[in-house]
């Protein structure tokens, strides 16, 4: 990265990276921040943490400037700016990843990293110096890419990858990374990490949104933490515990659920039968077998682009499969349609929140309201009213399970859009809870809320299972998985490749398996241990310094 | 970047940014932006850019044209249904000329060879029409889950095919013997749509247009399948997750804009002349007028009767326009076209813009 003129001219300035001083924001009757102060020391990485709704976003939106403060002042090396849009901030030597990511899936990964700052030859884009550049920067950074793939092939972990480079392509000093691990598996998080320490070493200020508490010890120097709008807690990092700041999260301590691991399970709720799906030569899903029966949970661990999400697809019938059988509760699926086999008594949490779960411009009444439309008690299955829906019982129910599930929002008619990650994926959770299904899949179910919300998402899990329900929980958390699930098997490229009891079940046995590990996959009583770890990068690995 | 230092906005910048953002803004500026393109194009023609305003208002709005004012609404009304009904899921009607000429061919059919009495004959003509158009209309929905052909494309492609199977026919099979024009017979008596009192325009079937109006409005918003079609438009993927027959849903919007559309050719078809004649159901343009309006509402019922109107001052005062203040009537549809590329522009712009909005 070339120095920064500012820099370059003015010397070592002992002005902080950033300083935002007393910044105030409202949306209507909201107030999203409130007299917020937060320093970001030149070279440090700077966690901000809070509950959902807490602001987080909405502050390093202001940073970037893709909103406005109401009030405040920001300052860039000590001086005042105002961003009129994120290409001042861009200007002033700012990058933002943002959770959601915002690549052009069909171009490569070389045209994305320059997008809007292409180095030219004779007015045309120069390819070759873009893939030079690319390789250049990750290099650097050890962000491996590679500068010609498309985007729309790659993993989650690789997209992200492509934005910091982005990011870095037009010299960002000060790094805003926005929930950056909500999407990762364990091993993309550890590089991630050493990518964040590597750019901090060499003078970039990062600034880290995360819920994670295990992230924030084993990365961060500073926290800042948030709660309603305003600041409630601000740590060096080497004197913050676990507990200290879940408190000044959420004003109260946190117990963690853990499954019991008593009850009987009953009769098989979910057959999955030697399924294939895709195209037979290299299919995303290779000859899976699996069951869930009534009062279990069963865990699906693997690095994401393993198959787990394809074989969602199949069983929920976006997607048909190749070959093989489901069965729901005994009855033969496939080939029939999403509505029938949801008849049939499945739900699906979904994994991609705003592509699949929701519809951002419909409210937060529509969105909780798809699939409970046609049965009462908005609707009827039967009788005159079949075919009509009632307002008045959309928005009643819509309320009663905004509250039940602690929704922030400033109203059931507010497009879901403007909630906050978090609180849309318990929208999510309630629609697709609230069928009450014999048979329910969860895909990444607690990704993007806070400690306090994982907790009750998992309580209802557990709930869920000791009703007798039959529950299939995908996730990139190996700690959620050990926590909820009576079996866990592991996918690799496709297959499943090992399966554990919750008793056998450790990290690193499925660290292991989910690495590919050959010997795992043989016999996974065989000295896991030995296994090579996710990532061979020196980086602390998150899961297992995770302090409870 | 600017370096001055912050201070906090100014009360009435952020009230005037929250009304730029306002939902109506862009089809209001449209409209306004229309205009202005009209008064420069009459005023470089050499005219005055508010005598032919002012002329397209008297016309249109003249008490003693009122009638005929009120039947061409009715039309550009039934017209925006045929786009407005697909539109809600997010896909676009293009073929509403083939639809309305088929239904106006078979409610012809119907009046002149079927023998019953008027009083079941119009209404046969009429369901008739709609089951034909929308039989028609509905062809696009498989075309496109089938074959992957996108609706936009295939009504584009086969309503010129039906318009000109219905000009071959009209010319030489079912034509009227020895007429210079290519048309059919007068309608029996029977078969002609009813009046309203004695106005000379505007008929029963006005009453028609008006009745599907207000079931679209109460199914779009109190019905499941109407729910079912929003949370497409917003969002397919979600709707197919959430168990929506996407395939099915498309069939059925098809089929009814095609009915819409057919209807409407029927009511023309049966009123003064009381004929079937080449053409004459396309040239005035509703189809076009109706898209355009639909597009104006954002597809929303509640707002199509009122966008409609618009468009039937711009039609029924273009003809005034041009005896009176010697501008050529097509200058109406200049300004259709260009309310039409402004709200197309947007409705692309909110698309990237949704693809690429944060958290
Ligand atoms: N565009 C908007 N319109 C209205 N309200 C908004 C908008 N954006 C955010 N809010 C509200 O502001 C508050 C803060 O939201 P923000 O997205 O900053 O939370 P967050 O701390 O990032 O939460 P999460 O951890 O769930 O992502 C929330 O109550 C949210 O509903
Ligand atoms: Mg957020």
């Amino acid at each position: 990265m070339t120095p920064p003129l500012a820099a370059a001219v003015t010397g070592e300035s002992p002005a902080p990276a950033v300083e935002l001083v007393g910044i105030g924001k409202r949306f209507g009757a909201v107030v999203a921040n409130d007299g917020v102060d937060l320093v970001l020391r030149r070279g440090s990485v700077h966690a901000v943490m809070g509950e959902n709704g807490a602001g987080k976003s909405t502050l390093m939106s202001m940073l970037f400037g893709l909103l406005k403060p109401d009030s405040g002042e920001i300052h860039v090396d000590g001086v005042p700016v105002q961003f009129d849009g994120p290409l001042d901030a861009i200007a002033a030597g700012l990058g933002m990843v943002h959770q959601h990511f915002r690549l052009f899936d069909s171009m490569t990964v070389a045209d994305n990293v320059v997008y809007g700052a292409e180095p030219t030859r004779a007015g045309l884009i120069d390819r070759r110096a873009a893939a030079a550049r690319v390789r250049e920067l990750s290099e650097r950074y050890g962000l491996e890419t590679e500068p010609t793939a498309v985007v729309g092939s790659l993993s989650a972990g690789a997209r992200q990858r492509v934005e910091i480079l982005k990011a870095l392509h037009r010299d960002a000093r000060i790094l805003i990374l926005d929930e950056p691990t909500a999407v990762l598996t364990p091993s993309e998080v550890t590089s991630l990490f050493t990518v964040i320490r590597r750019a901090a070493d060499a003078g970039t200020t990062v600034v880290l949104v995360t819920h994670k508490i295990h992230e924030v010890l084993a990365v961060s120097d500073e926290v800042t933490v948030l709660r309603d709008g305003r600041v409630t807690g601000r740590f060096a990092t080497s004197e913050a515990t676990s507990a200290s700041l879940v408190h000044a999260m959420t004003g109260r301590e946190i117990d963690e659920v853990r499954n019991p691991g008593t009850g009987t399970t009953g009769a098989v709720a979910l057959e999955v039968d030697h399924v294939t799906v895709g195209d037979p030569r290299t299919p995303a899903v290779h000859d899976v077998s699996l069951t869930v029966h009534r009062g279990e949970i069963v865990g699906v661990a693997g690095v994401s682009g393993n198959g787990q999400h394809e074989l969602v697809a199949a069983v929920l019938g976006t997607v048909q499969a190749a070959s093989g059988r489901i069965r729901l509760l005994g009855e033969e699926v496939g080939g029939r349609s999403v509505r029938d086999r949801r008849a049939a008594g499945l739900a699906v949490i979904p994994e991609d929140r705003r592509g699949e779960g929701t519809a951002v411009t419909l409210s937060v009444a529509e969105n909780v309201t798809l699939g409970h439309h046609r049965t009462a008690p908005i609707g009827a299955s039967k009788g005159l009213r079949r075919g009509w829906m009632s307002i008045r019982a959309e928005l009643a129910r819509a309320r009663e399970l905004i509250a039940d599930y602690d929704v922030r929002t400033s109203g059931e008619q507010q497009p879901i859009g403007a909630l906050s990650g978090g609180n849309a994926q318990k929208v999510v959770i309630a629609r697709e809870l609230s069928h009450g299904a014999p048979v329910l899949i969860a895909e990444q179910p607690t990704q993007g809320v806070d400690v306090g919300a994982i907790e009750s998402i998992h309580q209802r899990l557990l709930d869920y299972r000791a009703g007798g329900g039959a529950v299939l929980l995908v996730s990139h958390e190996i700690s959620e998985l050990l926590a909820l699930a009576d079996r866990i098997v592991v996918m690799y490229s496709g297959r499943v490749v090992a399966e554990f009891s919750a008793a056998e079940a450790t990290t690193a046995r499925i660290g292991a398996a989910m690495a590919g590990a050959a010997e795992a996959a043989a016999a996974p009583e065989a000295a896991p241990d030995t296994a090579p770890a996710p990532a061979d990068t020196p980086a602390p690995e998150p899961e297992t310094d995770r302090t409870p | 970047m600017t370096s001055t230092p912050t201070k906090p906005q100014p009360r009435a910048r952020r009230l005037l940014a929250t009304a730029l953002r306002h939902p109506a803004v862009v089809p209001l500026g449209a409209v306004v932006l229309a205009l202005l393109i009209g008064a420069v194009i009459i005023a470089a023609a050499g005219l005055d850019p508010l005598t032919a305003y002012a002329a397209v208002l008297e016309g249109s709005l003249d008490p003693r044209q009122l009638d005929y004012t009120f039947s061409v609404w009715g039309f550009i009304c039934g017209m925006a249904l045929a786009a407005a009904i697909p539109l809600r899921m997010g896909e676009f009607n293009l073929g509403g000329n083939g639809q309305m000429v088929l239904g106006g061919l078979t409610a012809a059919w119907v009046a002149l060879n079927v023998p019953l009495p008027g009083i079941l004959l119009v209404p046969l003509a009429v369901l008739a029409a709609a089951i034909v158009a929308g039989g028609f209309g509905a062809l696009s929905a498989p075309l496109a889950t089938r074959f992957g052909i996108p609706i936009i494309i295939s009504t584009l492609l086969l309503s010129p095919i039906a318009v000109a199977v219905v000009s071959y026919l009209l010319r030489f099979q079912i034509g009227e013997a020895g007429s210079a024009v290519a048309q059919t017979p007068r309608l029996p008596e029977q078969g002609r749509m009813w009046a309203l009192g004695d106005l000379s325009y505007s008929n029963t079937g006005l009453l028609v247009i008006i009745a599907m109006m207000v079931a679209f409005y109460v199914v779009d918003s109190r019905s499941a399948v109407g729910f079912e079609l929003r949370v497409v438009g917003a969002n397919r993927r979600f709707g197919a997750y959430g168990g929506v027959r996407v395939g099915r849903l498309a069939f059925g919007a098809m089929a009814a804009a095609g009915a819409a559309a057919g209807i409407v050719g029927a009511i023309i078809v049966m009123s003064s002349p009381y004929r079937l004649i080449d053409g004459a159901l396309i040239s005035p343009g509703y189809t076009f007028a109706g898209l355009a309006a639909a597009l104006l509402a954002g597809g929303r019922p509640a707002l199509i009767p009122v966008t409609a109107i618009l468009f039937t001052i711009l039609q029924v005062g273009g003809a005034s326009m041009e005896r009176s203040a010697d501008v050529p009537r097509q200058l109406s549809d200049v300004l259709q076209g260009v309310v039409i590329v402004v709200l197309a522009l947007r409705t692309v712009l909110d698309q990237r813009r949704t693809e690429r909005s944060s958290a």
